[in-house]
């Protein structure tokens, strides 16, 4: 017998009677949804640019290419110096990488990522900084909102970014820059 | 100070508490999450509906559980993702070797996985040959220093900078004498970034498990799980059977409540959901049941597994705060750690490491009624012929003495006399452990029932 079977035949003797599923109605807030996200991103060591969309992206993409930056964008109308590497580790120097987000969530200051906006998965975490781009018409309140919104298709990878990566593991001091990217800045278009 | 020699709980935490000033510091550094957990919990409004529906959703999940995980199966097959099923740590072992084996498989980068520490995971793989390497910079740190973690979010709670500097400096080459926390972390990522790099495959625990969509949701703040499971081709990820939720809308609501609970952040940084495997790699999920559905027979013990590991309970536990993780016998310490690891407990004395004063359960986010489970796991134990700390041999006549009105009214007015004539060092024997670390009490004038007949009778 394989243990599939086992465990599964094992639940038939369970205890409890079975339970309804309980509904899920939260009012969500939904006064001033970009203060409430930028509020929030703050919280989470990210930073809001509200105004000058892609051109003033562009202008500090150029400004980093100047500087010797690598950066690879993989948002439309953006250009940088780095195109999609052939394998996923090729993109250890990546310095900045662009792209974009389909909806924010005011409450936590997350954005949803699917990986149809990476090339490979793991983009923006291996990048050392991070610029993410989002319509700001697709803010959503709270996470209720967000995940009757969010596409993840079969076979498909998508994650909430909330801030950069960060750690208090060492005597509960935040440190911000872990593994994944050292700094966050959104765009908002 | 290490889970793996057994000794009853009062013995492991006088160890712990030898060093008065370091409890103090523990103690404090845990108090300040449950105090940024006040904070993010007190900010939404419906934080109590929050709580309800996630109690109720997982109930009804756990009495759904064979359908949901059937469920969960079929659309992970279709999204071709791998499922392994487990009875035990064993067999969980056992089918992770094999499918790394066949990878040839010389490096694996994990992240946090409670239950790959409760299935004694990494010994396993390297007995066999395998390099494992925890990323969790909590776990990288301990893993170093050849320790277990000691709290199941911040599994470095116990270590103080100095410490952390001088093991990175033996072991990764950091400055002597350096203790900055950013210097120090810093140091990690360089030094873990060449391990994501160059390893052969990676492990994940997972968060949640969404049936109907055949995905699972990793958390973390690092980014660890995702720099480790999108490099190499080949990822694993495993988890309980009761990581199991329906649908995304009920992921979403544990998102709300498990960072908040656990840290005082609005959500964990990532909150990565792997709904198949990336191009040209391999997916695998191993389903492990080692204990889960006996628990599940038990209508007080079930609602254990609708726990979501936010560690909220240990942080505020008045005991776990002041004996430390490694006092509990088990991989998980504190309130849950009772809950899921008094049956294995072979002292039988952890679930007396608790006051039974209800914080855990008031603070948890699914509603898991911690107390109610400790108490009713020294009712096991009572059952079993079990009883630590001699209580097998005086609590029967405790009981007797105290159900009787003119036995306990007697000694009670003896004792307040003798407390108030007799000097306190002739008294204290009396007291045992009680009194240990407590000093003798005030005598009042009378009972209380003497005192409630005279003011309100």
């Amino acid at each position: 017998m394989s243990s599939k079977h086992d465990i599964l035949n094992a639940l038939k003797s369970a205890a409890i009677a079975p339970q309804a599923m309980p509904v899920i109605n939260i009012s969500p807030r939904i006064d001033d949804l970009v203060g409430q996200f930028e509020t929030s991103l703050n919280t989470v060591a990210g930073t809001l640019h509200r105004d000058g969309g892609l051109a003033k992206l562009q202008a500090q993409v150029d400004e980093h290419i100047a500087n010797g930056m690598q950066i690879i964008s993989m948002v439309d109308g953006i250009k940088a110096n780095r195109q999609v590497t052939e394998t996923a580790h090729q993109l250890k120097d990546i310095d900045y990488a662009v792209i974009s987000g389909d909806l924010a969530v005011a409450e936590n200051g997350a954005i949803w990522v699917n990986n149809k906006n990476l090339g490979h998965r793991v983009t923006p975490f291996i990048c050392e900084n991070l610029f993410l781009v989002v319509d700001a018409n697709n803010i959503v309140a709270n996470m209720h909102q967000a995940a009757s919104r969010i596409t993840l298709a079969p076979g498909e990878f998508g994650t909430f970014i909330a801030g950069p990566s960060k750690t208090a593991d060492i005597e509960q001091a935040l440190v911000v820059g872990a593994h994944g990217a050292c700094s966050l800045n959104v765009y908002l278009i | 100070m290490s889970t793996s020699t057994p000794a009853i709980h009062a013995q492991k935490a006088e160890i712990f508490c030898q060093d008065e000033a370091r409890v103090d510091w523990h103690s404090k550094a845990l108090w300040v999450l449950r105090e940024k957990r006040d904070r993010a919990a007190g900010s939404l409004p419906e934080w109590e509906q929050l709580r309800q529906i996630g109690s109720e959703m997982k109930l009804h999940t756990l009495t759904h559980l064979a359908q949901y995980l059937e469920e969960f199966e079929q659309n992970c097959i279709q999204n071709n993702i791998q499922v392994h099923w487990a009875k035990d740590g064993a067999e969980h072992n056992r089918i992770v070797h094999d499918i790394l084996a066949k990878h040839d498989v010389k490096k694996l980068v994990k992240s946090k996985s409670m239950l790959t520490e409760e299935c004694h995971m990494n010994p396993y793989l390297e007995q066999r040959g395998i390099e494992v390497i925890d990323t969790d910079l909590g776990e990288r740190i301990i893993q170093l220093a050849k320790q277990p973690p000691s709290h199941i979010v911040v599994p470095a709670i116990h270590l103080k900078k100095e410490e952390v500097g001088e093991l990175f400096h033996d072991k990764l080459g950091t400055d002597a004498g350096a203790s900055d926390p950013l210097y120090l972390t810093r140091a990690a990522r360089a030094h873990l970034r060449q391990q994501f790099l160059s390893a052969d495959a990676a492990m994940t625990g997972v968060n949640m498990a969404v049936a109907d969509k055949g995905a699972v949701v990793v958390c973390t703040n690092e980014g660890n799980a995702d720099m480790g499971a999108n490099l190499p081709k080949l990822q694993l990820h495993s988890m309980g059977i009761d990581k199991i939720v329906p649908n995304i809308d009920s992921a979403a609501v544990l998102l709300r409540t498990l960072a908040r609970n656990a840290t005082g952040q609005p959500v964990t940084t990532y909150s990565s959901f792997y709904r198949g495997p990336q191009e040209g790699g391999e997916m695998h999920v191993i389903i492990v049941d080692n204990g889960r559905t006996d628990m599940l027979k038990d209508k007080i013990l079930a609602e254990s597994l609708k726990c979501i590991r936010c560690g909220g309970c240990l942080n505020t536990c008045p005991v776990y705060r002041r004996s430390g993780g490694y006092s509990y016998n088990y991989t998980i310490p504190g309130p849950i750690g009772i809950a899921v690891g008094a049956k294995s407990d072979d002292t039988n004395s952890i679930p007396w490491a608790c006051t039974l004063c209800g914080s855990c359960s008031y603070v948890c986010p699914t509603k898991v009624p911690l107390d109610k489970i400790i108490h009713h796991h020294r009712r096991l134990k009572a059952e079993a012929g079990k009883l630590p700390y001699g209580k097998a041999s005086y609590m029967p006549l405790v009981g007797k003495f105290m159900a009787s009105e003119t036995a306990l009214n007697c000694s009670m007015s003896m004792a307040r006399t003798a407390l108030k004539i007799l000097p306190g060092s002739l008294l204290k024997p009396f007291s045992g452990a009680w009194g240990k670390y407590r000093e003798l009490p005030i005598a009042p004038n009378s009972s209380f029932e003497a005192w409630f007949k005279k003011n309100r009778g």
